[in-house]
């Protein structure tokens, strides 16, 4: 029998290719620090702890991030979004970051 | 055999490719004629001005052959040295192009098209063997066999027919695997005789983005190629300069995530993994020529050392 069913023991972690924007002038990215490789089943939670991490925002108390892509709030993976639009991990994307309104207790669910 | 492409595979309209290859060959006729002169320098070995053996006539005495020669009563009586004929050197030399999205959504995939018929030209040029053609992505498929002749624009029209930059992955292992393959095939089927030397060359044409999980498993891959003689240059085409990618930043400053297990998150150069021992950074076309005869003739001198 095998043991490693359901756990596809090679599959290759996609990694997409993000550019993050913001409006907000107190928030901006550092030049040069605005396009990343992420893996492509991250979400909200995981880039919101991305940008907020040392080499990016070097915040100094975390800020909780929602993000926008293409206009809409970014509720799943990036790759399950990029699957449900048609698009592939070949695509630029690009994100655009504003303070989440969501109170941070809450933040883990998503 | 296998010099029709894949029935699934669309075409780009056949008058549109012969103007784009009449017009990218103009454009980059003088760079085509700047690399054939370097590569005619490292690909065909210089005439060799040592005198060497030891033959019946010649051209010099062999020193250490006389006391033998007298010892033997003048029987053993090779004791003259001639020029060495360096050996007639052929080559199988295999363009690999990404195929993939991401050279179609930003100007790589035109710089890398432009960059094929300017090589392409030079070697054709060069008359140094057989030119292959292969295109990759999520696959792999034979844009141009080595057994063609690739002298007319209407074999470059066709190539170019195949790359619709639309496959949505780029696989490097595979195109790797693919490449030894080939190249196996290509050496049994090659017609050059036994007294030519056979030298296998891949060029790949590409963004330089394939995952990083993958990296390390392209890295054993490359040692088998190294076995076997394959020497793979990789050149990736950066063309971040242009207006259209002014938003993108530069592979050379690409930053990967990596979550630590100890809830701590680093970003790292994309580039710190990339397997490939021999690479090029080209931003612009003009840069080309020279930087792969510097690779190549770096690489010559190590494996004739
Ligand atoms: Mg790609």
């Amino acid at each position: 029998m095998d043991t490693e069913m359901g756990q596809p023991a090679l599959a290759e972690v996609q990694q997409i290719r993000v550019n993050f924007t913001t409006t907000s002038p107190d928030l901006q990215l550092p030049e040069g620090r605005t396009q990343l490789l992420v893996p492509a089943d991250i979400k909200r939670y995981g880039l919101s702890r991305v940008l907020n991490s040392e080499s990016m925002l070097n915040t100094s108390s975390p800020i909780p991030f929602d993000f926008l892509i293409n206009g809409s709030f970014l509720r799943t993976s990036l790759e399950d979004y990029l699957k449900a639009n048609g698009l592939s991990a070949e695509s630029t994307v690009t994100l655009q970051y504003v303070r989440s309104l969501i109170p941070p207790v809450f933040q883990a669910s998503f | 055999s296998t010099h029709l492409s894949e029935p699934s595979m669309e075409l780009r309209d056949f008058d549109e490719t012969m103007q784009q290859w009449t017009s990218f060959q103009s454009k980059t006729h003088p760079l085509s004629l700047s690399l054939t002169s370097q590569l005619r320098l490292i690909l065909t070995p210089s005439q060799s001005t040592k005198l060497s053996g030891s033959y019946r006539t010649g051209k010099r005495l062999n020193i250490k052959r006389i006391i033998p020669y007298i010892a033997s009563s003048y029987k053993r009586d090779k004791i003259w040295m001639r020029r060495a004929i360096p050996t007639k050197r052929s080559y199988q030399i295999l363009l690999c192009v990404d195929d993939s999205k991401s050279m179609g959504e930003s100007s790589s995939g035109e710089l890398a098209l432009e960059s094929l018929v300017m090589v392409s030209r030079a070697l054709t040029m060069l008359e140094v063997g057989q030119i292959g053609v292969l295109g990759f992505g999520a696959n792999t498929f034979m844009a141009h066999e080595f057994t063609e002749p690739f002298a007319s624009h209407d074999a470059g029209a066709k190539v170019l027919q195949k790359f619709t930059f639309q496959q949505d992955y780029t696989d490097i292992q595979l195109l790797i695997k693919q490449t030894i393959e080939r190249f196996r095939q290509a050496r049994l089927q090659s017609t050059s005789r036994g007294s030519e030397d056979l030298w296998q060359l891949a060029l790949i044409l590409s963004d330089g983005l394939t995952p990083s999980a993958a990296h390390e498993h392209i890295r054993v891959l490359l040692r088998e190629a190294m076995e076997e003689r394959i020497m793979i240059v990789f050149i990736i085409m950066d063309d971040t300069a242009s207006g259209k990618d002014k938003d993108k930043q530069s592979v050379v400053n690409l930053k990967k995530v990596r979550f630590m297990g100890n809830d701590e998150i680093r970003t790292e150069y994309y580039l710190d993994t990339f397997p490939f021992q021999y690479y090029l950074i080209v931003h612009n076309l003009e840069d080309l020529p020279g930087a792969l005869a510097g690779l190549l003739r770096t690489w010559f001198a190590e494996v004739n050392s």
